[in-house]
């Protein structure tokens, strides 16, 4: 009853219903608390919660925890220059540099212990798990369509990264609610890219991959935001002359309320 | 209270914002200088990504200077003329300047080429008014607390230069060259650092231009309004680099610090006036002079397209 209750609670939050799954199959189903995330003018970073259950195996295999899910979440395409300062003359100027092309502007992988403990480098490096896997050539067919290849400008991308909140490792964020059922709570930092970004769940077992689901939700600017935005982006001309006469009419109202006192 | 920038794409906190802004239009107000060669060190400083801060920092300066300005039309304090002729200058400088700024960005070398510029002018103008100031205080308290006002002597190069026009609120007969040239390098200037170059305009009025003491402050702010009116238009066309939100909050903050740093600024005498710029220009030099040579913490930065910034 309990394990029922779970599972529609997983659904009703996600909005979206799961196809149909075959008897028997090992599958992993999981949904969203939201697929439509507003930045208002309050917004300051949000959660999501991801939902999910693992399906068509053996209630005694789950009881002996041989199974592991890991989220991962990856939102906003971009390229990147990572540039290295180097003393000349005595000062500090950008000196060599290296371009890396289609590297996600966030990217967030929860799991319910370190991933080392769930699944070996290679695996994890196929799936694209872990911030310092990456990116690998292993998977830079099937997972990603960007490589970074081991050295300092990767390794300072990473830690640039990490340190800006965007790269996020999360070994304890993910619970088992039941044998089957696990939530995973993870973080979106108020810098978080807009667009549509792309949650992941993985079924480990024995340190093997056994299936994966991906759903994704939109983060957009909503009312005043977008409208400025948009505003911005299309109409640059009037939105800068838009400016200036703000700039102009707070210029001549502080003008004219400070003469009065 | 937070408060998400729309074009910066990052939450920032009002109340911080809303300080610095105030706290530079104090300064500001005391010194009648446009205050963005504090306030852009200072939003890069705070994360803001440094091109939304040098062309956000523009449209903020709209306001300040047009507060000011106001205030000394009404005293009578401002030469048209010359602002025009100076505006002209601004005009080509500043649209060249947001060429170059771009150009800088894409070769990598724009934050350097910004702090090095700093350095330069900000170090030699703050020693310049530094040192003039104390001469004029130490000359003051000599004559025993005389005005020591100093007329502008003719002699110099620039006043033998051709195309004289008159400017008859500054009572001077002076070259349209110096004056048109100034403004366009201190357009140029003034879109690569994000500043109204109030700070490079005022003193080479009074010391190159040797134009009165009264109406310089004045008419730099009268034409500043034009060249950072005009630059914010570019930066918003060409990159959509400006944030209303952010320029709107350092505004109110601005033009509210700058109404009791004008009521501050009127106890002080000229001279005084000049050598706590001078010093605080010097400080400012010598904090970014610092990070020139000071080893970083980090050795790495990243530019993207994300809001993480790339200083």
């Amino acid at each position: 009853m309990k394990l029922v209750r779970f599972i529609l609670l997983s659904f009703l939050l996600s909005g979206l219903l799961s196809t149909a799954q075959q008897a028997g199959a090992t599958a992993i189903q999981m949904g969203v608390s939201v697929d439509e995330i507003p930045v208002g003018s309050d917004f300051n970073g949000t959660d999501i919660v991801v939902f999910g259950s693992v399906e068509g195996v053996s209630v005694d295999a789950l009881n002996r925890g041989e199974y592991d899910v890991v989220i991962k979440v990856v939102g906003g395409n971009e390229d990147v220059v990572i540039r290295q300062k180097e003393r000349t003359f005595g000062i500090w100027i950008n000196n060599q540099s290296e371009s890396f092309e289609n590297v996600p502007a966030f990217y967030s992988v929860t799991a319910g212990k370190p991933l080392t403990e769930i699944a070996g480098k290679e695996v994890l490096s196929r799936a694209g798990l872990g911030i310092d896997n990456l990116g690998s050539p292993l998977a830079a067919q099937e997972e990603f369509e960007f490589i970074l290849e081991e050295g300092k400008f990767a390794d300072a991308l990473r830690r640039l990264r990490r340190n800006s909140g965007l790269y996020v490792e999360d070994p304890g964020g993910l619970v088992q609610l039941s044998p089957s059922l696990f939530r995973a709570r993870v973080g979106l930092p108020p810098n978080v890219p807009i667009g549509t970004h792309e949650v992941t769940a993985y079924l480990f077992r024995d340190g093997n991959l056994l299936s994966s689901k991906t759903v994704t939700y939109r983060i957009g600017k909503v009312g005043f935001e977008r409208w400025i935005y948009n505003l911005a982006h299309e109409q640059g001309l009037l939105y800068g002359i838009m400016a200036v006469l703000i700039a102009i009419f707070t210029g001549w109202a502080a003008n004219a309320i400070f003469r009065k006192n | 209270m937070s408060i998400y920038l729309p074009i910066a794409e990052m939450s920032v906190n009002i109340f911080v914002l809303f300080g610095m802004g105030a706290a530079v239009g104090f300064l500001s107000g005391m010194f009648g200088v446009g205050g963005g060669f504090l306030m852009t060190p200072l939003l890069i400083f705070y994360n803001i990504p440094p091109a939304v801060a040098v062309a956000t920092e523009a449209n903020q300066i709209v306001a300040s200077s047009f507060s000011g300005a106001l205030a000394h039309l009404r005293k009578g304090t401002v030469d048209v003329k010359l602002g025009m002729m100076l505006l002209v200058g601004g005009l080509i400088g500043s649209t060249l300047g947001v060429y170059v700024f771009a150009l800088l960005r894409s070769v990598g070398q724009l934050d350097l080429i910004i702090s090095i510029l700093y350095v330069v002018f900000l170090g030699s103008i703050g020693t310049l008014m530094t040192i003039e100031s104390l001469n004029a205080i130490r000359k003051s308290r000599a004559t025993g607390g005389a005005s020591g006002a100093r007329r502008p002597n003719h002699d110099s190069w620039i006043h033998a230069l051709p195309l004289k026009v008159k400017f008859r609120k500054s009572k001077l007969y002076l070259s349209m060259i110096p004056v048109i040239t100034l403004g366009t390098l201190v357009g140029i200037l003034a879109a690569i650092m994000g500043v109204g170059g109030g700070f490079i305009m005022v003193p080479a009025m009074i010391y190159l231009l040797r134009v009165p003491t009264n109406v310089v402050i004045g008419t730099s702010l009268f034409q500043i309004i034009f060249v950072t009116g005009y630059t914010t238009i570019i930066q918003a066309s060409a990159n959509q680099t400006v944030d209303v939100v952010l320029a709107l909050i350092l505004m109110v903050g601005g033009v509210i610090g700058a109404q009791f740093g004008a009521a501050a600024g009127h106890r002080l005498k000229g001279e005084q006036l000049r050598a706590l710029l001078g010093l605080l220009v010097l400080g400012v030099c010598a904090r970014l002079g610092y990070d020139l040579v000071a080893m970083p913490g980090e050795l790495f930065n990243l530019i993207g397209a994300g809001g993480d910034g790339g200083h």
